[in-house]
């Protein structure tokens, strides 16, 4: 399988590490509660389709990725670097 | 007591693993590789919003522009080497004057020294593609992997940070970065794969 | 002397300059470079080559290519031993030595062919069925009794001595096989300028042209073929690759590929590899793999001499070989006649033609006439008699009356399957063509094209059509303008009309689908009877396209008798999905260099030479080779070692390499919050120039990871991490500062290679530090307390970092330099600490002296643990969100009756305690009812000179003085020990001070 780190270029997914669903949000702060951080921690879909995942570019450049993947493809329709992303949302 | 007489002798990263000398196929050697030393090196880490103060300061201080994408820029005596988004390496031929250099750059950037931190490789000659293709899962035709290119990838599993320089009369020249601690295993993997092309290696200043 | 009997005067791809010697069973014989062994055999007249799998039965030669079921030999002796290599494409070279398998006592005479009159009691499904009960005799009795009379050959039981590689290859186009497509295709690609990489398997490229008596253009296709490679060979961005199988296609456009770099010589070439593994990348690919010949089921289809049409044919004109003498043609359609012509053409006979069509062709009357052989139309072979050698055939004619003939060849011809196994390796399903009555590509994986009889289009004129046409198409989708498209070449004409019979029924005797898994067709029809209908079903109840062929000349025939007794068609029944590899790969081409030592890159500490020459025994910690510790001339056994260096700790000073540490540099506004929210304790308050111990959790709770970390600055610390750890943590930290907290200012590196770091632990640990730090530093207990952390110079001006920890207990520091002088610093201390008896120490004292006091470490950070358990919950902030803070709490991790962190001393105090024992109650039964925890590390305590521990056990803290069973059954360990604190030397922590 190949990722196209949108730093690197088209890279092997051997020099990446897998995380998981790219959506769930981690509830911050001392006000969040017990059943959110445990939505967080353990709740997934399973999707036979697209997929929005996180996987880390660690043989790379070291960005966490956003990689939205056909789980019954391996086709990738988009990758796009996480930090950017949640700086986009939260301005 | 006061600090001993004795001297504090460094030591390489390549002491103990590599020697100049030749292995391999006889004859012409198609590999050549020079083993790097006593460069200064740090990874430059712009803060948020820095990075144009930055990018003033390098300009100012060596005429040089950082590299936006995986891409080196190169002066007479500094590189600038891309290694991640807003991260860069600065490299030095002397590590003379560095740590004044280092502090100046502070002001604008996380700046760590790390001129002990890698074991560096400079591979030319006729067959450094075919010998960098036994370990290294990028295309580096030329039209793919320009002269000035830069990636951060894996060689036999070692982390590497590669990057393109000028041709030589005899091929392509590429430098290499490595882990220190992985330039034995390294070694092993390249003795390994440039015996055939048959390898002059050799000492040389960054 | 020419003991070639059947090699033809002259023709062939052979070169008859080049006599090659070899030896099959022990006896010499002689072939020509150009030969593979299976044509060398044949040119000698050897038939019988191997024994089959279950039943022993003599077989023969029965393909010329990857397919071969039967021809399964032994090749090379000693540590290069290669079983089941298929004879068919093993290139002869001068000393190659191959051997016959699965025969017992010779090649022969098989005593263990006598499974073949007790075969009743093998048939399919057979294991099931008769080794059920009881389950003890399997081990015992049936499975060596099974593997005696069973299997094929034997592995070499040594080291492989060759090297393999692994290689990354990058193209526009690859093209899978070098036949007239793929030539076609390469050439018209590479014409383009497109980046081309043509493999085949075969040592000579032309694929089917090799075999065939053809002409392009109006000439002989060997001038076509020669001109061709010669402009491919010219081309710069066309790589040829011969000898190089395409075994795979795995997601993305990456093939898996092998060039067999040094198989076909004695050994490998000086500084190359037996083997090479290649990975290509390829934007777009052709399969012009071509397509493999079926066979026909009937009575003795397997006995030697009973040979593939095409097969028969490659051996008169690519190897000068006769494979017979007095032929008969059993063929299903046009396509074996050409079969006929070359063994007449070569002065062999032809004594029958059994055409299963009845229609008497006029064209086909006169050319069996002019061939010299009797023609039966609508006849079938009902039966090959022979044992180890073919000695004739029953036909059965239209009419059903049959005539006996005596014949050394049989040569059957039932048309082609299209290798199109690549195109099923990403899931895609063949498709059934009526019509052609094979499968064909069905769905196409992305990027990949099929081209000529992979395609099912098996005319020469459709190769070179469908090449030239697909290779343009791969330049322009390179963004290349493809070279003018001249007139394909013209070729002889063909005819390829097929009416495939898949089996001679009423016929007594086995008749084999599967030769290499011995299945006849009574396995496949008992299958049916007994419900295994399905196809997954079919193969796994009689192992029918199992092992190293996977079926490629039985995978149909077996389809088609199961849809016969089913009722249905072949494609209700169902599809073979191939999957890589399309032939077998030896591991070692997968592994390349990486393996022994080089299995894993390994990394070593800027001190390593200098441990090395203080006799360090290493041991791997993590990727890490560190000091386990260092024995002196004269110590015989480890813990003499280890005790002598705790001792010499404790008493004056010693050394300890702690580079391995995963060291990372935070800096920015926002570091001290950084650190608050993936630590579980507080930071903020952290002074400069001070450190702090830190444990992190995951979100789920559990601990991760801990170490120091020290503040260089008001916005730049540095952390530790554990060795095994250093690179989850990074990614860890990664992870929280890019994917949660973005807005964070931090700028994070790593800086473990940079610095050398040595523990200098004991009580004369501060004035041998004297020695090396430049007296302008004050390093006295007053200036430079507990905790400590600060940048200091070193050797006259060398940049340092000092930091006053302890893993020990003793009065302790890390002292770091960067890597170029960490050779130098372990020199300068062992002078400074000369006059105190400075003693270098390993991971084995280390782990001593952190369990004498209670330090967790990575047997208690086992991924099950809570900082709770380990006593390290008031450690958590509760003024504060960090990265677990939520998770912990849950219940079942409170509860009193958690397994929680405390010492164990024996009573008897000669006892040895094992880590991984289980903690009982005294007087309980150990089964898992009773069980209360378990020990994680022990060690021998020089000082208190006895065993100590320390483990997880129920509501420990709450239980000191109890005493308990420690329960370890499999070292036969039953040692009664009393729970204690978990500090065992210094509680009052005084050497740490001083």
């Amino acid at each position: 399988m190949r990722i196209n780190c949108p730093h690197c270029g088209a890279r092997d997914a051997q020099e990446f590490t897998y995380l998981g669903a790219a959506d769930p949000q981690r509830p911050d702060g001392l006000a969040a509660t017990e059943a959110a951080m445990t939505d967080y921690v353990y709740m997934r879909d399973n999707p036979a389709g697209p997929h929005r995942e996180l996987w880390y570019h660690g043989a790379g450049c070291h960005s966490w990725l956003i990689v939205t993947r056909d789980t019954r493809t391996h086709a990738i329709a988009l990758v796009e670097p996480a930090k950017t992303r949640k700086a986009g949302a939260a301005a | 007591m006061a600090e001993t007489a004795t001297s504090w002798d460094p030591r390489g990263a390549w002491a103990g693993i590599a020697q100049p000398g030749s292995f391999g196929a006889k004859g012409e050697a198609g590999v050549f590789a020079i083993m790097l030393e006593g460069f200064g090196l740090a990874s430059v880490i712009a803060e948020p919003d820095t990075t144009a103060a930055l990018s003033q300061t390098v300009e100012a201080l060596l005429g040089l522009t950082l590299p936006p994408t995986p891409r080196i820029a190169r002066g007479p005596a500094h590189d600038i080497v891309w290694a991640g988004p807003d991260q860069w390496l600065l490299r030095t031929a002397s590590r003379n004057g560095f740590t004044g250099l280092l502090s100046e750059l502070s002001a604008h950037a996380a700046v760590s020294e790390q001129s002990d931190a890698r074991a560096a490789l400079r591979l030319s000659g006729p067959r450094a593609r075919d010998v960098l293709a036994k370990g290294v899962m990028l295309d580096l035709h030329p039209t793919a992997f320009a002269i000035g290119d830069v990636a951060l990838t894996n060689v036999a599993y070692v982390g590497a940070h590669l990057w393109r320089l000028d041709d030589a009369a005899d091929g392509p020249v590429f430098e290499i970065l490595l882990p220190r601690s992985m330039a034995g295993s390294f070694w092993s993997w390249f003795v390994a794969s440039a015996r055939e092309f048959g390898c002059r290696v050799a000492s040389g200043r960054g | 002397m020419s003991g070639q009997s059947f090699r033809l005067a002259s023709g062939g791809l052979i070169d008859r300059t080049r006599a090659l010697a070899f030896r099959f069973d022990g006896k010499s014989y002689e072939g020509h470079a150009g030969d593979t062994l299976a044509s060398a055999l044949l040119a000698n007249g050897v038939r019988l080559v191997g024994r089959s799998f279950k039943y022993h039965r003599p077989r023969g030669i029965l393909s010329a290519g990857p397919e071969e079921p039967n021809a399964l030999v032994e090749l090379r002796t000693g540590a290069r031993r290669e079983p089941n290599t298929r004879a068919t494409v093993v290139e002869l070279f001068d000393g190659l030595e191959a051997a016959s398998q699965n025969r017992w006592p010779s090649l022969a005479f098989d005593l263990l062919s006598l499974n073949g009159l007790v075969s009743p009691a093998l048939v399919a499904g057979f294991y099931y069925k008769t080794f059920m009960w009881p389950a003890a005799f399997w081990e015992k009795l049936y499975e060596p009794l099974i593997r005696r009379a069973a299997g094929l050959g034997r592995a070499a039981g040594a080291e492989d001595p060759d090297h393999y590689e692994k290689a990354f290859a990058f193209c526009d186009l690859l093209v899978v096989g070098g036949g007239p497509a793929g030539l076609a295709a390469a050439l018209a690609a590479g014409r383009s300028g497109t980046r081309v990489i043509l493999c085949d398997e075969d040592f000579r490229l032309g694929g089917r042209l090799l075999a065939e008596k053809r002409e392009i253009d109006g000439k002989p296709a060997a001038e076509w073929l020669a001109a061709t490679l010669a402009e491919l060979e010219s081309i710069p961005e066309v790589r040829i690759m011969p000898r190089t199988t395409v075994f795979g296609l795995y997601d993305h456009g990456i093939y898996g590929a092998v060039e067999r770099v040094g198989d076909h010589l004695p050994e490998p070439a000086p500084y190359q590899p037996r083997q090479r593994g290649w990975r290509i990348h390829a934007r777009r690919a052709i399969l012009a793999a071509g397509a493999l010949e079926r066979p026909i089921v009937f009575p003795g289809n397997d006995t030697p001499g009973v040979m593939l049409a095409g097969a028969a044919r490659a051996y008169v004109n690519r190897y000068g070989v006769l494979p017979g003498r007095e032929a008969v043609l059993f063929t299903a359609g046009d396509d074996g006649w050409a079969t006929a012509h070359a063994i007449t053409a070569a002065g062999g006979k032809v004594a029958a033609i059994v055409d299963t069509r009845k229609d008497a062709d006029p064209a086909r009357k006169a050319l069996a006439e002019q061939l010299g052989a009797r023609l039966f139309a609508g006849g079938v072979i009902a039966h090959a008699r022979g044992g180890r050698q073919l000695d004739g055939v029953t036909i059965r004619d239209a009419s059903g009356a049959t005539t006996a003939l005596a014949c050394d060849l049989l040569a059957v011809s039932n048309g082609w399957n299209p290798t199109l196994h690549l195109t099923s390796h990403q899931n895609g399903k063949p498709a059934w063509d009526e019509t052609l009555q094979c499968f064909v590509p069905g769905t196409l994986p992305a990027g990949l094209t099929v081209a000529g009889s992979a395609a099912g289009r098996f005319t020469l004129a459709q190769a070179l059509d469908d090449g030239a046409r697909l290779g343009r198409e791969a330049a322009v989708d390179a963004g290349l303008i493809p070279a003018g498209a001249g007139p394909v070449p013209a070729t002889d004409p063909e005819t390829t009309a097929l009416t495939p019979v898949w089996r001679v029924k009423g016929a007594k005797g086995k008749a084999f689908v599967d030769y290499q898994n011995d299945v006849t067709d009574k396995d496949v029809e008992l299958a049916a009877r007994e419900g295994f209908r399905p196809v997954e079903h079919l193969k796994r109840y009689t192992t029918l396209g199992m092992a190293t062929d996977q079926g490629k000349t039985s995978n149909l025939g077996g389809l088609a008798i199961m849809a016969e007794q089913t009722g249905r068609t072949i494609p209700q029944t169902g599809t073979t999905t191939f999957r890589p590899p399309y032939t077998p790969v030896a591991i070692g081409a997968l592994a390349g260099h990486h393996r022994g030592k080089d299995f894993r890159p390994t990394r070593l500490a800027p001190t390593h030479d200098w441990s090395r020459e203080q006799g360090a025994v290493f041991i791997e910690a993590g990727q890490w080779l560190r000091a386990q510790y260092y024995p002196k001339p004269g110590e015989n056994d480890w813990l003499t070692t280890v005790n002598r260096e705790v001792l010499a700790v404790r008493a004056g000073v010693g050394i300890c390499d702690v580079s391995t540490l995963g060291k990372i540099d935070i800096q920015g506004t926002d570091a001290a919050e950084f650190l608050e929210r993936v630590y579980i304790n507080g930071w903020k308050a952290l002074p400069v120039g001070k450190a702090r111990y830190g444990l992190m959790l995951r979100e789920d709770g559990f601990v991760m990871d801990d170490g120091t970390t020290s503040r260089l600055g008001e916005r730049h610390f540095l952390m530790t991490t554990t060795t095994a750890n250093a690179g989850k943590v990074m990614q860890h930290l990664e992870f929280c500062h890019q994917v949660l907290w973005p807005d964070l200012d931090i700028q994070m590196v790593s800086v473990s290679e940079q610095w050398a770091q040595v523990a200098v632990a004991g009580p004369k640990a501060r004035e041998t530090l004297r020695g090396v730090v430049d007296s302008t530093h004050d390093i006295s207990n007053e200036a430079f307390p507990y905790l400590a952390a600060r940048a200091i110079t070193v050797g006259g001006g060398i940049p340092a970092r000092l930091f006053r920890i302890s893993f020990s207990g003793e009065l302790a520091y890390e002292l770091a330099v960067p890597a170029d002088y960490g050779d130098a610093m372990m020199r300068a201390l062992t002078r400074a600490g000369e006059p105190f008896g400075i003693t270098p120490y390993g991971t084995e004292a280390l782990g001593v002296m952190r369990i004498e006091k209670g330090h967790v470490a990575g047997n208690e950070l086992n991924g099950q643990t809570t900082a709770r358990d380990l006593g390290l919950g008031k450690m958590m902030s509760t003024k504060k969100d960090f990265i677990g803070r939520l998770m912990v709490g849950r219940q079942a991790l409170i509860e009193k009756d958690r397994p929680s962190f405390v010492g164990f001393r024996p009573i008897d105090s000669a006892q040895r305690l094992r880590a991984g024992a289980h903690f009982i109650g005294i007087g309980k039964a150990a089964v898992m009812e009773n069980d209360e925890g378990y020990m994680t590390s022990v060690a021998y305590s020089p000082h208190l000179k006895h065993w100590m521990g320390l483990g997880l056990i129920r509501n420990g803290a709450g239980r000191i003085g109890e005493r308990v069973r420690a329960y370890d059954p499999v070292r036969n360990g039953d040692v009664v020990v009393e729970i204690c604190s978990p500090v065992f030397v210094d509680p009052e922590g005084t050497h740490l001070h001083g």
